[in-house]
């Protein structure tokens, strides 16, 4: 069954004894035909049946995101039966399905929570295959493939469980044309979540093995020769790997048969279920310096399970006297049985535990050092399978604490020219290097001699300089070959660009054996280290053109973009939105221009929507740099571009145009070429990608809020457009990380990514601790777009009537037409089908949305929840449609029409619920004014503008008051060369006198001459989008 | 039923049983642990010949009715060729307390006991224990009174037989099983273990019980969700499935071990290892495979454009 509703007419009142169709369910065979345009997946059948669904006396109430009427959204007054058309599937085929759907469904398409939470519990089903954690078993007289939920996967499923949505179990699992009696309804409710969702993991997690194995056509059997048995258990093999799992013979012998297998799965019974604690082991190195190692021990603790710092030693357990015991505030029966217990089951899959037994009350044993390496390589990580706790040594994980090798970078002496470019500071990432190496163990380094006298010990650990270590045979094999190749080769030489990936990445080179560490000296040193982000950048001074100042971070960002700048590397800077990222590279324009006398311009490369941001940002921030805008049907041709764009220092044009005058573009070598929104170029084969990475530039920088928003080939391509060739070719990429990583889940792999990237991404968060320091509570800016030029052309002909007409009118009328007028304008501004009122389509036709919706694809990317004001009730109706479709994510909205009890209901939902609840949050400014506490949102959209800045801070301080814990982004739309933009001034350039003057609202507007009303209002040609 | 009246005469086979107990184990060996294994020499021990291959093949068609263990007596009714059942009784020599106190002595001294016995195993030095104590936890020949009413002169007879098999497979499943026939409850065993455990430490923690309630939103009748009928709640993310291969490869065919069946002569789980091979590799194809492909490396969940 997919739970989608869409609105339609209104249904009847429901007749309890006979279910009536719901009237907002889709017919069946709409939705078939649906699906199978859009996921290319067909069902087997149609269905009508029976589910419980919110209903009112007037009639059942459709889903709430789905509602374009938000009036038809009342509060339900019960559950009643209704009947629906559902589509029916074959079980594996709709597990495929539920398998073949993302979470958060593409745009334009809503899915309900029930379907959205199948799909988690599908893929929660696949992890598990994935990870082996099935055996079969027999159930019913069948051959089964169940799952084993170990305990951090129990706790998983528990919260999974709590999550279902109530509508999951609004179906008791008759069709319509069986119904049930009314008393079956109320047993249908003492279904629990966890047992529906366990079922229903069972059911597929069989599906997902058998599918598997009969696909590859596999038979579970011994040889001919040795099928003379017992024949359950070759059935029970055969059953295993057929789409027939029934097993056949006497119930008797099935019985006994499944009694033993049931036997045979107690050893996987997660230990002690259901007491607070489990049972964990700890591995003591030991800490002096004894000649011969010292002693190790096994120490035997009870865990408790909640917080897994909490030791109870198993010496305070053997003195519990009574049934019952308290440790640590938690409670548990039979402690002692229960240690024991464990202990056996242990013993069974750890000598070392085995031992432990001998005494009378076993808190631990002592163990020699071959002991102790079997029980940390082979013991440790099945007791941990087998649930129990295990601690060990830090060092025993801790990458690096291995044999490895070090390398050490040396940097050129003068050499012959006594000028090469790295000497100079000057490195770029395909200069030379040359390296010497040694061999390392831990932290320790050891000559030769010294690692030949270890190898010799022939022990799999060994204490250097007072640090144990790892020794495994095949190490030092590979150590050996490594000897002796580097023997004949003498010294070596590797690209600074190598140097830097194994620095930083830990690979190998040359053989098995991990580079471990990189040293260096001299400028090499230094570049290193600050590259890792332990050394600090030198701070560059922001540069007396730059107008306004930079918070700490942003300098830092300015002094980093430099720093790469002069080490010729690509930089991309990933703050999250609201950061300030456009700022930042504002102050690095003006310190460039600073420092050097350039000819070179640098080329900014933005999407539409974001060009008139950047038009008033560097008119703000940095007024001395010469902009020109490439864009649209007048822009130069090829020699006009060429002689112009050399005299400015910013020329800024869309992907779109890039692409376009690619040629017209590559004519300059450019000083930098900048990629706003750089996820722009995330697809490698795109046009406009090839084209942009096709420019020349000294420095290459990309800006973005989500470097990787689906697959790391995004990581790579603006990468690669950064710093072509580090991160190696588009395929070898594939197979050393995105592979491993997407593929196999290497966390590894995915961990050296993320070291050898670090140096050129610069990501800060506005959740880190020194961002949140740095800013203030509450960060205001605007958000500048054009008019799209449907919108211009309705404005231009109600600013043209209006000025027409106002000649002739005076007094209450005059004031009546102005008014008019400027709600007009603004509806305009907002939306042409908001002013036409003629429920037309709203994709591409206002710049405003067109912004906004990005902006909200970034809040939901991060998160993040926000609220949106509008003063128009119907723009709010229109945006909830909008922005739910696109961003299929449910929407609320509150107007002055929404009832108290329903108005309670959305911002308890808003506030309370996590990150799967409804992200955005519509008011009309009215409606939202007063009281409402909905400091979940740290997101703020003034959509339109009531220009009193009074009334629009109160409306901020929904989200800004009390109990925000975060910094709060205010954003206010203005529209370039428009009504917006010129009483925003206005109200800036007086903001003293905002409160008397204009805080009363729109009413002074009315008050101007024509002559200024004609400033005011007129649309400016840089308003429109060409 | 054919047999009937005619069954009386007939010396060639026993009168059907329907819902009899039936050893597991079709052929070979009955008992899979050593510990029933030596419950099973005992019985061989008694020299009974072609009535032993007999008792044997009774347990296996299911002719015994009923098994009752009490405190050192097993009490049991086979169907054998007459139409109405046999009554048979087996009474095991009860260890004196004295010895009980002593053997439960040298088990407390060592934690293996009570360790084994409680995870479902009989520790492999139990004898020991015994011998210490001057006893013996498997009873003698002579510690076995047996009686049946069948007309059979020998004692064992095929019946008691049958029944001795099928105790074989009981106490592979709960070794404590041979402790209630000598006398000792499996809960008076752990009393008196953790007695001796204990008996020799000061009373100085006293322990406090401490009550907790918890209440789930599955106790919610639907009715009450009218609110959130359509949501789903909010720790998903914690969840996120990250499908990913195993860090052991074949963990939990590792933790099960052998299985209880053999099938020639390898065990039942090594013909396993294929399928979690084959099935896991299959998933970790899907999750790549999958449309979307928005479950992120780090369980994240995107959105695709």
């Amino acid at each position: 069954m997919l739970p989608l509703t869409v609105p339609s007419s209104r249904g009847r009142q429901p007749i309890k004894s006979k279910p009536r169709p719901h009237s907002f369910s889709v017919p069946g065979e709409m939705l078939g035909e649906e699906l199978a345009a859009i996921f290319g997946q067909t069902p087997s059948g149609i269905e009508t049946i029976t589910v419980r669904l919110p209903a009112t006396k007037r009639g059942p109430l459709p889903s709430p995101w789905l509602v374009r009427d938000d009036t038809l959204l009342e509060q339900p007054s019960g559950l009643f039966p209704w009947s629906i058309e559902t589509l029916t599937f074959d079980p594996y085929a709709a597990l495929n399905l539920l398998l073949d759907l993302p979470v958060h469904p593409p745009h334009g398409i809503a899915f309900g929570s029930s379907l959205q939470f199948w799909i988690l519990a599908a893929r929660f089903s696949l992890e598990i295959v994935a990870r082996g954690q099935f055996a079969p078993t027999v159930k019913d007289g069948s051959a089964l493939w169940v799952p084993i939920i170990d305990e951090d996967d129990q706790n998983r499923l528990q919260m999974l469980s709590n999550d279902l949505p109530p509508s999951c179990l609004a179906f008791d699992g008759q069709s319509g044309s069986r119904r049930r009696s009314r008393s079956r309804w109320r047993d249908k409710d003492k279904l629990k979540p966890l047992q529906l969702v366990m079922s229903f993991i069972n059911a597929t997690v069989d599906a997902l093995v058998r599918r598997s194995l009969i696909a590859e056509k596999i038979e579970l059997k011994p040889s001919l020769s040795e099928q003379t048995s017992d024949k359950l258990p070759l059935q029970f093999l055969h059953a295993l790997v057929n789409e027939d799992s029934l097993l056949e013979a006497s119930i008797d012998e099935l019985n006994a048969f499944s009694k033993k297998i049931q036997y045979w799965h107690t050893h996987l019974k997660p230990i002690s279920p259901n007491s607070p604690f489990r049972t964990c082991f700890r591995l003591d190195a030991p800490s002096g310096q004894e000649e011969d190692g010292g002693i190790w021990q096994i120490r035997i603790f009870l865990q408790a399970k909640d917080d897994k710092s909490l030791l109870v030693p198993a010496e305070k357990v053997w003195k519990v006297r009574s049934d019952t015991a308290t440790f640590l505030r938690r409670k548990i029966k039979n402690p002692q049985e229960i240690l024991l217990a464990d202990l056996g089951n242990a013993s069974r899959i750890s000598p070392q535990i085995e031992m432990c037994l001998q005494d009378a009350r076993p808190s631990g044993i002592e163990l020699g050092r071959e002991e102790a390496y079997s029980f940390l390589r082979e013991s440790a990580p099945l007791l941990e399978q087998n649930g129990f706790g295990v601690l060990l040594p830090s060092w025993w994980e801790k990458p690096g604490g291995r044999l490895g090798l070090k390398l050490r970078l040396i940097e050129p002496e003068n050499e012959v020219d006594g000028d090469s470019p790295i000497s100079r500071g000057l490195f770029g990432l395909k200069s030379i290097v040359n390296y010497d190496f040694e061999v390392a163990l831990g932290d320790a380094t050891l000559s030769e001699m010294e690692f030949r006298e270890l190898i010799d010990l022939k022990v799999p650990l060994v204490r250097v300089r007072g640090e144990w270590v790892e020794l495994p045979p095949d190490d030092i094999e590979a150590a050996i070959r490594f000897f002796e190749k580097k023997r004949e080769e003498g010294r070596s030489e590797i690209s600074l660009e190598e140097a830097i990936r194994l620095g930083l990445g830990a690979e190998t080179i040359g053989g098995d054996l991990p580079v471990v560490k990189v040293e260096a000296d001299g400028r090499i040193y230094d570049m290193l280290n600050r590259l890792s982000g332990k050394g600090e950048i030198e701070a560059v001074n922001v540069p007396t053109s730059f107008v306004g100042t930079l918070r700490d971070y942003q300098a830092k960002g300015l002094s980093w973009l430099s720093y790469l700048h002069n080490l010729g590397f690509g930089a991309c800077l990933a703050d999250d939105m609201g950061l300030g990222k456009t700022i930042e590279l504002i102050a690095f324009l003006l310190h460039e221009r600073a420092i050097e006398e350039l000819s070179d311009p640098t080329l900014l490369i933005c999407p539409m929507s974001v060009v008139g941001n950047w038009q008033r940002e560097l008119e703000r921030f940095g007024p001395s740099l010469k902009v020109m805008i490439h864009h649209g049907p007048d822009r130069l041709s090829e020699d006009d571009f060429e002689r112009e764009a050399k005299h400015h220092d910013l020329v800024i044009t869309t992907y779109a145009t890039a692409q376009r005058d690619e040629d017209a573009l590559s004519r300059i070598s450019w000083h930098h070429v900048v990629l706003d929104e750089a996820q722009n170029i995330k697809n490698p084969a795109a046009k406009q990608t090839k084209a942009a990475k096709r420019l020349k530039a000294e420095q290459m920088i990309a800006l973005t809020g989500t470097p990787v928003e689906n697959h790391l080939s995004e990581l790579w391509s603006i990468m690669d457009f950064l710093n072509p060739g580090y991160l190696g070719s588009a395929q070898r990429f594939h197979e050393n990380f995105a592979l491993p990583i997407e593929k196999y889940r290497d966390l590894d792999q995915a961990e050296r990514l993320r070291r050898i990237t670090q140096p050129f991404i610069l990501r800060r968060l506005k959740s880190d601790p020194a961002i949140i320091r740095d800013l203030p509570d509450k960060v205001e800016s605007r958000v500048y777009y054009y008019l799209t030029p449907e919108q211009a052309s309705l404005y231009g002909a109600v600013v043209e009537d209006m000025l027409a007409r106002i000649e002739y009118l005076e007094g209450i009328e005059r004031r009546g037409l102005v008014l008019s007028a400027l709600t007009k304008l603004k509806q305009i501004c907002n939306h042409p089908a908001l002013f036409l009122q003629d429920g037309s389509k709203l994709d591409g036709r206002s710049g405003k949305l067109t912004r906004l919706e990005e902006m909200l694809e970034e809040v939901i990317d991060g998160g993040d929840k926000a609220l949106i004001f509008t003063q128009f009730a119907g723009m709010g109706v229109m945006l909830r449609h909008h922005i739910q479709e696109k961003l299929g994510r449910e929407v609320l909205f509150l107007h002055g029409g929404t009832p108290k009890k329903k108005r309670d209901a959305m911002i308890r939902r808003f506030q309370s619920d996590g990150p799967n609840g409804p992200p955005i949050f519509i008011l009309s400014l009215k409606a939202g004014g007063f009281g409402l506490n909905l400091t979940a949102a740290n997101y703020v959209f003034h959509f339109d503008r009531w220009w009193n800045p009074a009334v629009e801070n109160q409306a901020t301080d929904r989200a800004f008051r009390i109990g925000q814990n975060k910094n709060v982004f205010v954003n206010k739309f203005v529209c370039m060369g428009t009504l917006e933009e010129r009483i925003d001034k206005m109200i800036e350039d007086k903001k003293e006198l905002a409160e008397s003057v204009i805080g009363s609202g729109e009413a002074w507007l009315t008050e101007l001459s024509s002559e200024e009303l004609r400033d005011v209002l007129a649309l400016s040609c840089e308003a429109i989008e060409k | 039923m054919m047999s009937g009246y005619w069954g009386y005469y007939r010396t060639d086979g026993p009168k059907e049983v329907e819902d009899g107990i039936k050893t597991k184990s079709r052929r070979g060996t009955i008992g899979e642990k050593w510990w029933s294994k030596r419950w099973v020499a005992i019985l061989e021990s008694f020299k009974m010949g072609a009535r032993l291959s007999r008792g044997r093949s009774y347990a296996r068609k299911g002719q015994v009715i009923s098994i009752d263990v009490k405190k050192g007596v097993v009490r049991s009714r086979v169907q054998g060729a007459q139409s109405k059942p046999y009554d048979i009784e087996i009474r095991f020599a009860q260890i004196a307390e004295g010895d009980w106190d002593r053997a439960t002595e040298a088990m407390a001294s060592k934690a293996v006991f009570a360790a084994k016995l409680l995870s479902g195993e009989m520790p492999a030095d139990i004898e020991d224990a015994f011998t210490e104590a001057g006893t013996s936890l498997f009873p003698g020949k002579k510690d076995i009174k047996t009686k049946c009413t069948c007309p059979d002169w020998a004692d064992p007879c095929k019946h008691i037989a049958a029944v001795y098999y099928l105790m074989a497979e009981k106490f592979d499943d709960d070794p404590f099983l041979i402790f209630e026939l000598r006398g000792k409850t499996k809960e008076e065993i752990i009393e008196a273990l953790r007695n001796r455990r204990i008996s020799t430490l000061d009373e100085d923690d006293e322990v406090e019980a401490e009550d907790e309630v918890a209440t789930y939103l599955n106790d919610i009748p639907l009715e009450g969700r009218l609110d959130e009928f359509w949501e789903f709640g909010g720790s998903m993310e914690l969840v996120g499935p990250r499908p990913r291969p195993p860090e052991v490869a074949n963990a939990i065919l590792k933790r099960l071990g052998d299985a209880p069946f053999s099938i020639g002569d390898s065990n039942l789980a090594s013909f396993l290892p294929r399928a979690y091979e084959v099935a896991g590799r299959a998933a970790l194809d899907t999750a790549a495979r999958s449309r979307y492909r928005d479950i992120g490396p780090d369980g994240s969940q995107d959105e695709d454009d």
